[in-house]
């Protein structure tokens, strides 16, 4: 195996490496403005759907396009691409009566974090 | 107090990056050119004063401000700023009655072209636990005062898209050059916990 060197490291640094599908084969299942729910999954493996937004209810703010699905990705079962949203939800949605003056949050979910609502 | 302990040598952390990199050297998987290069880029090149001259552009410039918040990853990339952590940005302006504020809760995500690598608050527990809870709170710590009348946005960067924010252009900034408003914009405003500041 070859060593990590200056000019691999530049070319990362210069580039990056994003997971973005471009040209995806499948159709956004939401588009902005639809309500939808954050499935409440709780994997013992890699996720990047935390546990504060799990079962709460919000709403379809951007379509971001497609990425590479983290909990499959990271454990190297897959790519398993699918689209990814930014999702709204109301503070008082996420902490209750004392989210209330708190505005809107806003976080990144793919298709399999999401249920429509 | 430091000046006590001199004698202490590394920390923990220190010593157990040394070990790490002198097996990666040894085992032949790390060329110790790149991480060289690695360090020079991020503590020299690459830092907050280029998302500084992103945004004094879209001050003064209108075009570019709205092509910045149309698509962002390209309108940076105008100046020169691409790659890792800035792969898709998107950015967010506040106004006079919306502040948005980011925070990865997961972890430490955050747009490496236009900011550097992140402080060390942006990665602790506390600001993470703390932005998405109370960010009202959380800004108050950070010496900003929100009138009631502002809505709060928190952007959680969990996932793939990196976010950056466009402070409010400070009054009395009209006749500023564009390097003399860069000067103006700091990385807090530009994170979401500060103003950019009066001239």
């Amino acid at each position: 195996m070859a060593a990590l060197d200056p000019k691999a490291m530049g070319k990362l640094i210069a580039t990056g490496a994003t997971t973005r599908v471009d040209a995806p084969a499948t159709k956004p299942k939401f588009k902005i403005g639809d309500r939808v729910a954050a499935r409440n999954l709780s994997p013992v493996t890699h996720t990047r759907l935390p546990r504060y937004v799990r079962g709460k209810r919000g709403r379809v703010e951007r379509v971001h396009g497609v990425f590479a699905l983290p909990d499959t990705h990271a454990i190297g079962a897959g790519r398993s691409p699918q689209w990814v949203y930014a999702v709204t939800f109301d503070a008082a949605e996420l902490w209750g009566p004392q989210g209330r003056g708190a505005g809107r949050l806003t976080i990144d979910l793919w298709d399999d974090y999401l249920d429509p609502a | 107090m430091a000046q006590d302990h001199h004698d202490d040598g590394p920390s923990d952390v220190a010593l157990r990056v040394k070990a790490l990199e002198s097996l990666l050297v040894e085992k032949g998987l790390v060329d110790p050119a790149a991480l060289d290069l690695i360090v020079d880029t991020y503590e020299n090149r690459i830092g907050p004063r280029n998302g500084a001259k992103v945004v004094a552009k879209a001050w003064a410039d209108p075009a570019y401000k709205a092509r910045l918040l149309e698509d962002a990853t390209a309108a940076i990339a105008e100046l020169g700023f691409t790659g890792a952590q800035g792969e898709n940005m998107v950015v967010l302006e506040n106004t006079a009655t919306v502040h948005n504020l980011v925070v990865c809760t997961l972890c430490s995500c955050y747009p490496w072209p236009t900011l550097g690598l992140p402080p060390t608050w942006y990665k602790s527990p506390p600001y993470r636990a703390r932005a998405v809870r109370d960010p009202r709170g959380t800004l108050r710590e950070f010496g900003v005062e929100l009138p009631e009348g502002v809505e709060i946005r928190v952007w959680d960067s969990n996932a793939e898209i990196r976010y950056m924010v466009l402070p409010e252009r400070p009054k009395g900034t009209e006749k500023l050059s564009e390097e003399a408003l860069a000067r103006l914009v700091t990385r807090d405003a530009m994170i979401g916990v500060g103003r950019a500041s009066a001239p």
